[in-house]
């Protein structure tokens, strides 16, 4: 089953056009891997998906319902139903570069935090699958401790906890690495290696060409706004048709 | 020489001038805050129409003493007719404003309001930007937003500023004596011209105000503790609790 389409996304920040039409269609159990050059607008197509930014023009389908949106006054594409949005949004649980924590709850608190107040679930569910997900993502032991306490990576697997207790549709990670020391980036990535192997259908924006290739599905190379290459990692990453993306390689994979 | 008399025939009046000042004290602080909360969102609106007047009321209240405000509210409000009309017609609100009391709090709470709105309203826009994105993200409506993520994290960081604001406030209410009320200033001042001793009715007022003052600042340092546990320097994870 299709858990998100996107067709012809567009984007511009004044003059400079970030995105020019890129589309992605991820099944269930996909992982799609996004890379590319920083300025490529990876990270700003994650962002318009669930519209923390506003997209100029494109279509995007969460589980079967397409997001609806009207062209407001000003020319610029709006959503119509904000309560639509916030329950689609629902479906579609975001990791971020910078963990986003909130820093005046604790790590259970956080994690419960979304499933009380948004998807209406009592405390004692919610509680119930906040421990297993932190769990999960081996954090449970510090479930007391506030985010401003613990490392990066250790921030990071809660956010990722905080993510999964939505039983979203699709995760979407932000270069869920990027901010991390070196050495914490391991325990991430083990963590997201074993959402795929789960079967979960995640969508990712990414530096790491090691786990590019070894746990996507599909890998979307963005270069100036254009998906300009497409396909398994093998492909992609082996048999580069593009000039742009070899020379991207041969820079990443020193 | 100390005159120990003027404080001890005095102890009554000091006893109810200390309970009326704790109260004007901590009825206006509740009253205040509450009010701040609402109105610290308005004043952080994009919208000028919702942030305008907030601004003008906060702007008029911070930039005049607190003394004009208590004499324009507990004289000058009587001069109107119409507000006379009301007394009259004994009109339960407006009666308010023909006691010294009820002046009082009424200035005191909109006074301390002022300054709480714009401590408040500092700490939700200093709101870390990716804390908003995270609770957009997973589908929270403004308000829910606004209740669980924005105030609670704007109130404990206003948590330190706003202490000196009741600490103030604390010690603004000594003007209630001058519409008449037997605060604790006022008591010291009536055992002043009763005995014409007045450092010993001038010290143990101070004395007992200090008592006031660094009950309170303990108050406040056991809710920085319990509510700002998360900026305090890390302490040593402790296993599972349950």
């Amino acid at each position: 089953m299709t858990q998100l389409t996107v067709e012809d996304l567009h984007k511009r920040y004044g003059d400079h056009e970030v995105l020019k039409g890129v589309s992605l269609s991820a099944e269930a159990g996909d992982v799609i891997t996004i890379i590319g050059s920083s300025g490529s607008g990876k990270s700003t197509f994650l962002r318009c998906i669930n519209f923390l930014e506003q997209p100029d023009a494109g279509r995007i389908h969460v589980a079967g319902e397409e997001i609806r949106l009207v062209r407001g006054g000003d020319g610029h594409l709006k959503v119509a139903d904000a309560k639509q949005l916030q329950r689609l949004r629902t479906r579609l649980a975001m990791v971020f570069q910078h963990f986003n924590l909130w820093a005046h709850m604790t790590v259970i608190e956080n994690v419960m935090e979304a499933p009380v107040h948004v998807l209406g679930l009592s405390k004692a569910e919610a509680r119930e699958r906040a421990e297993a997900y932190l769990d999960k993502v081996g954090i449970a032991k510090f479930r007391d401790a506030y985010p401003a306490h613990m490392s990066g990576g250790q921030q990071q697997r809660v956010a990722i906890a905080r993510a999964l207790a939505m039983e979203p549709a699709v995760l979407l990670f932000d270069e869920p690495t990027s901010a991390l020391d070196p050495e914490l980036v391991g325990e991430v990535l083990k963590v997201m290696r074993a959402l795929a192997e789960e079967g979960r259908t995640m969508v990712v924006v990414t530096h790491e060409m090691g786990f590019a290739r070894e746990v996507s599905s599909q890998v979307v190379f963005l270069h100036q706004g254009l998906a300009e290459e497409v396909g398994a990692p093998a492909a992609v990453f082996d048999q580069p048709r593009s000039e742009r993306l070899r020379q991207f390689l041969s820079g990443s994979l020193k | 020489m100390i005159e120990w008399s003027v404080i001890t025939d005095s102890l009554p009046q000091y006893a109810s001038g200390l309970w009326l000042t704790a109260q004007l004290t901590v009825l206006s602080l509740a009253a205040g805050l509450m009010m701040a909360i609402p109105l610290s969102v308005m004043r952080i609106s994009r919208k000028r129409l919702v942030a305008g007047p907030v601004w003008a009321f906060t702007y008029f209240f911070r930039g005049t003493p607190m003394l004009v405000q208590l004499l324009l509210i507990y004289y000058g409000l009587g001069q109107f007719e119409w507000i006379q009309g009301q007394w009259q017609a004994d009109n339960t609100f407006w009666l308010i404003f023909r006691e010294p009391y009820g002046c009082a709090l009424v200035t005191f709470t909109l006074n301390t309001c002022a300054y709480t709105t714009e401590i408040l309203a500092g700490a939700l826009r200093t709101t870390p930007h990716g804390e908003i994105e995270a609770a957009q993200a997973c589908g929270m409506s403004r308000v829910t937003m606004l209740r669980r993520i924005l105030i609670p994290g704007a109130l404990r960081r206003a948590l330190p500023a706003y202490s000196n604001e009741a600490i103030f406030m604390l010690h603004g209410t000594a003007i209630a004596s001058t519409v008449t009320l037997m605060d604790l200033t006022g008591a010291a001042r009536n055992a002043y011209s009763q005995h014409f001793a007045p450092f010993e009715a001038f010290i143990f007022a101070g004395l007992l105000y200090l008592t006031l003052t660094f009950a309170l600042v303990g108050l406040f340092r056991l809710a920085e503790r319990r509510y700002l546990a998360h900026l305090q320097p890390r302490k040593a994870i402790k296993g599972p609790t349950t």
